[in-house]
């Protein structure tokens, strides 16, 4: 709602939802500045009034204006490159004289949504209605930005991460994560078995990272964030124990993953797993997993509540060694480790 | 509510006592700010915040650098102001307020142990508010807890949960229906078995987290902690659903497991010891096979005789309590012997006191509940002397050694709860017995005899007699291995002296009820056993022995009508007597044979038997001739002579020829005392022997008394010479007054020699003998006034009778001054 200086004499107030049914959603513009925005999705019109306020006793002269719905992405690392993907364009009326304040109705059929509203630290995607009173010189811009929530549908496959990981005859682990492919109100649930264990752990995390990648070629900028570190294990375990996880993602600030957007960025989404001993040295595994965004149900209530208490199962007939942790049952297929566990020595500088 | 400060995680090597003051002084300050805010913002409904504030608290819980026992100071603080936060959620649920997420929410705090312990006191919460299905929360809150795996706040994490899920297992046997899914006994057996299991993990690792050198330390510290382990047990004996029927099938084997797959001593012990403690005696009855065998599995370094002793003296304990008897279908001992004997095979490290403890407790068990089977008791002794023969045939074990101290332990458990007579049917108990050195086996033969006077035993027959000196033949006999001790066998040792004193008694409970015949076997096998026991010994052993025969032979003379031949019987026991007596005259001093023959002698005299006269007068000449050859110690003599002069005047078997020999010896004896004052005192005893003594007229074969008057005067008169003679003055008015007495007694006897004339003169000598004494003692020696005194109310006793007597007719003419 950019109220220009000179736009004194007018201003330009957008009614998106008389009916106050449309569900807003609080967006974090930058740090400070958060705004109420409502959600759409993807198909769904965008309609409403346009309010156009004068002030007493002015009057404008204009060579028309202009609505249009608008969906870009800006890289904010370079502001000059705006990429319109979207651009639906309406005149609400011919150029004439405005004397008085007025309401115009206006509506976009069916609106083609692609992508999820972002707004990232190198880049942002947005969705907005502008309006343009158009004149001679300097045209009157008025915008107001909704936010577009890209629903999906449940994923087709969406096997369960398992994986054996470990330093050689140091530490193997092996862990599993019941999913792949969360949504983003979904409950991460898993194990972590220790095969080996010949280091003093202290303790053991779970990180969620997200990784954004903007621009192509030589100009990719990377960014690495941590969204939430869940502390999963206090103390060193030994051979045989098996450690829960379960971690709700619905308490923090997540997106679906995007892929390629426009070929201009993509946000994923990893599970990190760090293990640290007693010298402070970190040994940690990322897993990617793909988020998405689920259409709220309000059956989904119960299986929500359910997920509270909720335990990773082992699909298959693994569930006897589960049991018999007590001993460690170290079978033949367990030797072998299908990936290194990262270090770092760095016990001076955290990785995060 | 991601986290709190990250300041407490370090190593807790090389802390002083002093900074663990310090540290726990801080944190507990820190709990206390924390739960002061968050009880702060839940009076403002603020139930977030206070979540918040209680995640910081619990933070504190975090800290590694505290010691076990102040992390449980720190600990008990903490869950009391936990308790504040699930005091206020439940008040919320039941004014219909409660908020349906806390469940969810507490699982976003960032670090794990504050995580954990919100996410039990919200599930507690919300149990009780039916919130969530209690079945399913206990099973997530004691699987969750897997999250924390170091040992010390790992053990305190389950504990709390443990103690939140106390009123919340469902001890049922059927799943109520109507409710949200409230689990069966089933499901508190999986939470408690599970979480017992964790935490016994948990705890054995302790043992081997840090420095070899703080072991001590470590294992001391575990075992403070492991009452922390021990209340799952006690949580699961609580359970009503648990019988005997589920103890067996889930309860006991999945306990088991954990302790035997521990392998850790500590906790091996611990926790066997506390199964035997929690669980009913019922349940051990019927799991006895299932927890031996465990037993047999546990480490080698586990002490294992403690665990099955422990259980034997419980099982034992309840056979005897309240008359509950071991189910016919239950071979506790076979069961118990076998196991034990499979145990001892196990383990060939065994220290033989161990072994000794377990048969023992087996010995204790089986004469406690199978009272009467004594072929239990016996079997147990047996296998315990194989066990030693096994090892070293015929050798004892070495004094002083715990093995030599649980043997005698052992071997004082049937004298306890058996008397005697029983103990003597364990035909074993002797060659156990025999595996002890002297020392031992005098401890034992000592705590015999002590338990036989104690419970008054009677001993009737002469074959328990011998049995029972087979028994305690240290104390009687001279025994091979104990030659240290010899020198020490005189009667100038106590110990000694307070030994034999006791044999001595023992011999007293030889009693053949109704039996002289028996009785008499019995003498003749004291006398078997004692003569082979030294002199030093049979001046104890022997008195007990000659008064026996003497008391026999009253019996014999009671039965009398029944038994013909009684006066040879009685012949034989004087014989025998008068044997024994002879061995004694060999010890340094005769008193003791001579007053064993005078009592010989006035006991035939009592029984008159056909040559009662003969056996009598040997008894008193040669108590005669010990007097004699007593020459040398006067004072002795007097007292000897004394005793022969009173026991010649009981003795009335003598004739005449008899008597007056004696009684002539005896008189002239007394002049021939050395001292004057013993003279003329044994002389005054000696009128009597002419006066009430008693012989046996020839003609009538009746006692009479001698009564022969001039000899009584004679006697009194030589006594007066005498008198005369004594150079003190104090002990000649002494005498004088005793010499008065005599005549006094004539006098009232009826003495035809003696008159009111004559007692008048005495009495007017004394009385001027008495005063000369004042004037002469009242200037001279001043310290003999205790003497003087002591004379002097004596005479003043005589006079004061005589002055009452005075107004009776037969005194008249009575002088005596007042």
């Amino acid at each position: 709602m950019d109220i220009l200086g000179l736009g004194s004499k007018v201003d330009v107030e957008f009614l998106l939802d008389p009916q106050g049914q449309r569900k807003q959603i609080e967006v974090k513009i930058d740090e400070n500045k958060r705004s109420l925005q409502y959600i759409y999705y993807d198909g769904e019109d965008v309609n409403g009034t346009i309010q156009i306020k004068l002030k007493k006793n002015s009057k404008i002269e204009h060579q028309g204006i202009r609505l249009e719905f608008i969906g870009h992405v800006e890289m904010l690392n370079d502001r000059s490159t705006v990429h319109e993907f979207l651009n639906l364009s309406k005149l609400l009326t011919f150029p004439g004289e405005l004397t008085e304040s007025t309401s115009m109705d206006f509506a976009f059929q069916n609106v083609e949504k692609p992508y999820e509203s972002y707004i990232g630290i190198n880049v942002k995607l947005r969705y907005f209605l502008r309006v343009t009173i158009i004149k001679r010189f300097s045209n009157n811009v008025f915008e107001r930005d909704i936010c577009v929530q890209q629903l999906s549908q449940f994923p087709e496959i969406n096997n369960s991460i398992k994986m054996e990981v470990g330093i050689e005859d140091c530490l193997h682990i092996e862990f599993e994560y019941n999913k792949s492919k969360y949504h983003l109100k979904d409950v991460i649930v898993g194990k972590i078995y220790f095969l080996l264990v010949r280091i003093k752990i202290k303790h053991m995390e779970i990180a969620i990272l997200k990784k954004e990648n903007t621009g192509s070629g030589p100009n990719i900028y990377a960014e690495s964030e941590t969204i939430a570190k869940y502390e999963i294990m206090d103390g060193a375990p030994v051979r045989g124990e098996s450690i829960p996880i379960r971690l709700f993602l619905a308490g923090y600030d997540l997106t679906p993953t995007m892929r390629d957007i426009q070929k201009k960025f993509s946000v994923r989404y990893f599970l990190n797993l760090v293990l640290v001993d007693e010298e402070e040295r970190r040994y940690f595994k990322q897993q990617e997993i793909v988020l998405w965004r689920k259409q709220e149900k309000d059956k989904d209530k119960s299986k929500q509540s359910a997920q509270q208490y909720a335990h990773y199962e082992r699909p298959e007939a693994a569930t006897n060694k589960s049991e018999d942790n007590g001993t460690g049952a170290n079978s033949g297929e367990n030797s072998s480790v299908n990936g290194p566990l990262s270090s770092e020595n760095n016990s001076d500088i955290p990785s995060d | 509510m991601q986290k709190t400060a990250d300041t407490s995680r370090g190593s807790i090597a090389g802390i002083s006592m002093d900074n663990q003051e310090k540290l726990l002084a801080e944190s507990l300050q820190n709990v206390r700010q924390h739960a002061f805010a968050m009880k702060r913002v839940l009076d403002q409904q603020s139930v977030m915040e206070g979540l918040k504030h209680a995640a910081n608290m619990l933070g504190e819980l975090r800290t590694s650098l505290l010691s076990p026992k102040n992390y449980y100071e720190l600990h008990v603080v903490v869950v009391e102001e936990l308790h504040h936060l699930e005091l206020y959620l439940t008040d919320e649920f039941e004014h219909g307020r409660g908020s349906h997420d806390l469940y969810e929410v507490v699982q976003y705090a960032g670090n794990i142990v504050p995580r954990l312990y919100l996410l039990i006191t919200i599930g507690h919460v919300y149990i009780r508010a039916n919130e969530l299905p209690r079945r399913e929360v206990l099973r997530d809150l004691v699987e969750m807890c897997r999250g924390v795996q170091h040992p010390l706040r790992g053990l305190f994490l389950r504990n709390y949960l443990l103690q939140c899920a106390k009123s919340l297992l469902p001890d049922t046997e059927e799943e109520n229906q109507e409710e949200n899914k409230t689990g069966t006994i089933l499901d508190s057996l999986d939470f408690i078995l599970l979480n017992f299991s964790e935490m016994n993990k948990l705890w054995v690792r302790m043992q081997y987290q840090g420095h070899t050198r703080d072991l001590n330390r470590r294992e001391q510290e575990r075992r403070e902690l492991r009452i922390l382990v021990g209340t799952n047990l006690v949580r699961l004996s609580e359970l009503e659903c648990v019988n005997v029927e589920r103890y067996k099938t889930i309860v006991l084997p999945k306990i088991m497991e954990q302790v035997v797959s521990c392998r850790d001593a500590i906790a091996q012990e611990y926790l066997m010891e506390c199964i035997i403690q929690v669980f009913p005696d019922e349940y051990h009855l019927n799991t006895l096979n299932e927890f031996l065998k465990g037993c047999r599995e546990l480490s080698p370094t586990v002490n294992i005789r403690n665990i099955l002793i422990s259980l034997i003296d419980r099982l034992t304990s309840y056979s005897t309590r309240d008359q509950q008897n071991i189910p016919e279908n239950i071979q506790l001992f076979d069961i118990f012997s076998e196991q034990i004997t499979e145990v001892i095979k196990s383990r060939s490290t065994m220290p033989s006191e161990d072994i000794v403890a377990l048969q023992s407790a087996l010995l204790s068990l089986s004469l406690k509940c199978y009272r009467d089977q004594f072929e239990y008791g016996n079997k147990v002794l047996e296998n315990t002397r194989q066990i030693f023969d096994n090892i070293a045939l015929d050798t004892q074990v070495t004094t002083g050694t715990q093995a030599a101290k649980e043997l005698v332990k052992m071997l004082k458990i049937p004298i306890d709860c058996y008397d005697i007579l029983d103990v003597l049917k364990l035909n074993h108990y002797k060659l156990v017995l025999q595996l002890l050195s002297y020392r031992e086996r005098h401890t034992v033969c000592m705590y015999i005899i002590n338990s036989i006077l104690d419970k008054e035993t009677i001993i009737p027959t002469a074959e328990q007699v011998t049995q029972l000196f087979d028994l305690v033949s240290t104390l009687i006999i001279d025994q091979p291995d104990g030659s240290l001790e010899h020198s020490r066998q005189t009667i100038t040792n106590e110990d000694f002296v307070e030994e034999q004193n006791l044999v001595a008694r023992l011999c007293n409970t030889f009693k053949a009820i109704n039996d002289p015949d028996q009785q008499y076997h019995i003498i003749k096998t004291c006398q078997d056993t004692f003569k082979n026991g030294g002199l030093e010994r049979m001046r104890f052993t022997y008195p007990p022995m000659i008064m026996q025969a003497y008391a026999l032979t009253f019996r014999y003379k009671d039965i009398r009508e029944q038994d013909e031949k009684w006066e040879k019987k009685c012949q034989k026991l004087f014989q025998l007597s008068n044997q024994l007596i002879n061995t004694l005259t060999k010890l340094e001093t005769n008193d003791l044979s001579l007053r064993l023959y005078l009592q010989g002698a006035l006991t035939a005299s009592e029984i008159r038997s056909e040559n009662a006269e003969t056996i009598a007068y040997e008894f008193f000449s040669q108590a005669y001739t010990l007097y004699e050859e007593q020459a040398g110690d006067t004072r002795a003599q007097c007292a000897s002579l004394t005793l022969l002069i009173g026991t010649l005047e009981k003795v009335s078997c003598f004739g005449e020829e008899n008597h007056s020999t004696l009684r002539q010896s005896l008189t002239q004896a007394a002049t021939r005392l050395v001292k004057r004052p013993d003279q003329v005192r044994t002389l005054l005893l000696c009128t009597h022997l002419f006066w009430s003594a008693q012989r046996v007229d020839e003609s009538t074969q009746k006692s009479e008394q001698i009564r022969d008057s001039e000899k009584v005067i004679a006697c009194l008169k030589k006594a007066a010479k005498l008198i005369a003679q004594v150079m003190d003055q104090t002990a000649q008015v002494q005498l004088y007054n005793e010499l008065l007495n005599s005549y006094i007694y004539f006098f009232n006897q009826n003495h035809p020699d003696i008159d009111i004339n004559v007692l008048n003169t005495l009495i007017e000598k004394l009385q001027s003998d008495i005063s000369k004494l004042d004037s002469t003692s009242s200037t001279t020696h001043t310290s003999s006034n205790d003497g003087d005194e002591f004379i002097r109310s004596q005479i003043q006793k005589t006079f004061d009778y005589l002055r009452q007597q005075s107004q009776l007719e037969k005194f008249q003419g009575l002088q005596i001054n007042n």
